[in-house]
């Protein structure tokens, strides 16, 4: 038997929304029924009502889901008080057995308004027909109904504060199970009290979301291959999995003091012990023995607006050296070896990343990236083209900065068939064939530095300038 | 007077607290990375050990991922490895009985084993993959990559 629970949501990254609560659910092995009319699935909106299987499921959800405010058992909802005092009396059978000794309060709040104190006692009382016969108690109440009014957008209009008070478009009612215990590790995480961070550190709440797509869970190990300043690894951590790094500078691992910056951040947030380890080196001459090593590998890869992409190499093949290697002489500096790096163009990295995935994934297990985009010439073939056999697409969700956006992209491993490591041959990338998909965030870095200008424009202020 | 008595005392808790801290390297890395030059191929792994500054850190114990992890370890590299770093606790043959007691065991060798300084060396073809602060250096100079 399915119950159905009101679900309330912050308004913040609403594709991502339903993506993170499939990802809890697979975590925990159950089921949710979505609503069928699209308009309740409308993800603009905070209120959803979802069906599950039992309360544990909702708790569950509001303990791991970084975009939940509050999950209750659903009673009613109505266009006015009178239609939801309407369906509430109905719903009687399942709230009667509060009525003869349980304390509780109410919470009575609204999304885009604030209600006045005095309409609140209104509110609060207009639910006296409950007959609720136990105390109130506003400490530790053994129950908490909540109800919840929903106003329209007023974004951006001068009013007084009242203003329209009443006039919502629809009002929620029900008992409240849980407070979105995950969405305090917002503040928890934020990077501007982290003892460790980067200008390409990733914002506290994202790199959550991220953590939640893999299915951080304990035991589990979690590979991060442009690992930078730490961000990401820090919150899978905190999830319970182990998290291997590895950057192509170590100078983003280390930072100017010792210990290393991404140990001393992760003391900070008690996770040390589960960094396995962090090393540096290009991932597309990596070291890994074998594959099917993690469960899941998760990035944001430098794609070129604050730090570019390289791999090893020269830009300009230097003729072959005649005569013997080089001898090793240690730098007076000391200061280890870095050898020369060469630009590792968006498209070619996307495609690499997903072979790399599904060679080093163990089955089922997921790749979750970000793939910045150019929002007019996105298509999802630009997603499709990147996969390859045994691997699927399970969520994309957009970040949208206007012109341009990033897209969180997470692929499951299908197979179990066994793969040969990929070879990075830039020779073998899809882009420089002719008759394959251009994908919109080919050479993303240059488009990004054009200002997004369609290509005729660019040709056209490259020929005023000759 | 009492404020500076309180700034050395955080001080010093706090310097003892970032003692305990360092990089890695710990074994079940080691056990995952093979020299990767171009044309080394062949004898390749395990890497050696060369001036290897340990340290014992404890780590979270997890039967569940030390089973799940057994069957990628390749078992003769790790009791190598563990040996030449002075730990003869695993025996030379994988046990087909996972109890508790080995399973403690080898928690310990995998994940509480950390070299903080040293080297890596490649049996083949001698490359030294540097280890400076627990961070293994596995960068390949220009004449070493494919």
């Amino acid at each position: 038997m399915l119950t159905q629970y009101l679900f309330v949501f912050a308004q913040v990254h609403d594709e991502f929304r339903v993506p993170e609560l499939l990802s809890i659910s697979e975590l925990y092995g159950f089921e949710i029924k979505f609503p069928e009319n699209p308009e309740d699935k409308d993800t603009s909106r905070p209120f959803m009502i979802l069906e599950l299987e039992s309360e544990e499921h909702a708790r569950l959800l509001a303990s791991r889901c970084i975009l939940i405010k509050y999950v209750c058992e659903f009673y009613a909802r109505g266009k006015s008080y009178d239609e939801i005092h309407e369906r509430n009396r109905l719903r009687k059978p399942q709230w009667e057995k509060y009525i003869e000794d349980t304390s509780f309060k109410f919470l009575v709040t609204a999304f885009n308004h604030t209600i006045p104190q005095w309409r609140q006692k209104d509110v609060v009382e207009s639910f006296s027909y409950m007959d609720f016969r136990g105390k109130i108690d506003m400490k530790n109440p053994d129950i908490t109904l909540a109800c919840f009014e929903e106003y329209p957008d007023k974004h951006g209009t001068t009013r007084e504060k009242t203003e329209g008070d009443g006039e919502f478009d629809e009002v929620w009612f029900g008992r409240l199970i849980e407070v979105g215990l995950a969405r305090p590790l917002v503040k928890k995480f934020d990077v501007k009290k982290r003892v460790y961070f980067g200008n390409t550190s990733m914002e506290a709440e994202m790199s959550l979301l991220m953590a939640n797509q893999t299915l951080a869970s304990p035991g589990k190990l979690v590979y991060d291959p442009f690992v930078g300043t730490g961000s990401i690894a820090y919150t899978t951590a905190h999830f319970g999995a182990f998290v291997f790094g590895s950057d192509i500078d170590g100078r983003q691992i280390r930072g100017k003091v010792k210990p290393p910056g991404i140990i001393r951040a992760a003391a900070q947030y008690g996770v040390a012990n589960r960094i396995m380890d962090l090393c540096t080196f290009d991932v597309t001459q990596n070291p890994w023995r074998c594959g099917e090593l993690f469960d899941a590998i998760v990035t944001d890869p430098p794609y070129g607006v604050r730090a570019g992409a390289k791999r090893l190499g020269r830009k300009n093949k230097r003729p072959p050296r005649e005569g013997p290697l080089p001898v090793h002489v240690e730098r007076p500096d000391d200061q280890p070896y870095v050898p020369p790096t060469k630009p590792y163009e968006l498209s070619e990295l996307a495609r690499d990343l997903v072979l790399l995935a599904r060679y080093m994934l163990k089955p089922r297990g997921r790749l979750v990236f970000f793939l910045p985009t150019v929002t007019e010439e996105y298509e999802e073939l630009d997603v499709q083209a990147m996969l390859c056999e045994g691997m699927e697409i399970v969520a994309n969700s957009l970040q949208n900065f206007g012109s341009w956006g990033r897209r969180l992209i997470t692929i499951r491993k299908t197979t179990t068939k066994k793969f040969s490591p990929p070879t990075f041959d830039p020779a073998h990338a899809v882009t420089d064939n002719v008759d394959a998909h251009v994908p919109a965030h080919k050479d993303f870095r240059e488009k990004y530095f054009q200002g997004f200008k369609k290509n005729d424009a660019i040709a056209d202020s490259e020929a005023r300038e000759d | 007077m009492l404020l500076e008595a309180c700034s050395l005392c955080y001080s010093v808790l706090y310097s003892s607290i970032l003692a305990v801290l360092a990089g890695m390297v710990r074994l079940i890395t080691h056990n995952l990375l093979a020299c990767h030059a171009k044309g080394c191929t062949s004898n390749n792994f395990p890497l050696q050990f060369q001036d290897a500054a340990i340290e014992l850190r404890d780590a979270e114990f997890n039967a569940d991922f030390l089973r799940g992890f057994l069957p990628r370890i390749e078992w003769p590299a790790l009791v190598g490895a563990a040996r030449q770093l002075g730990d003869a606790s695993l025996p030379a043959e994988q046990p087909e009985m996972l109890d508790d007691e080995f399973l403690q065991k080898l928690h310990h060798v995998l994940l509480e084993i950390h070299v903080e300084e040293g080297a890596m060396v490649c049996p083949n073809c001698k490359h030294v993959y540097p280890i400076s602060n627990g961070i293994p250096n596995m960068l390949l100079a220009e004449h070493e990559i494919g």
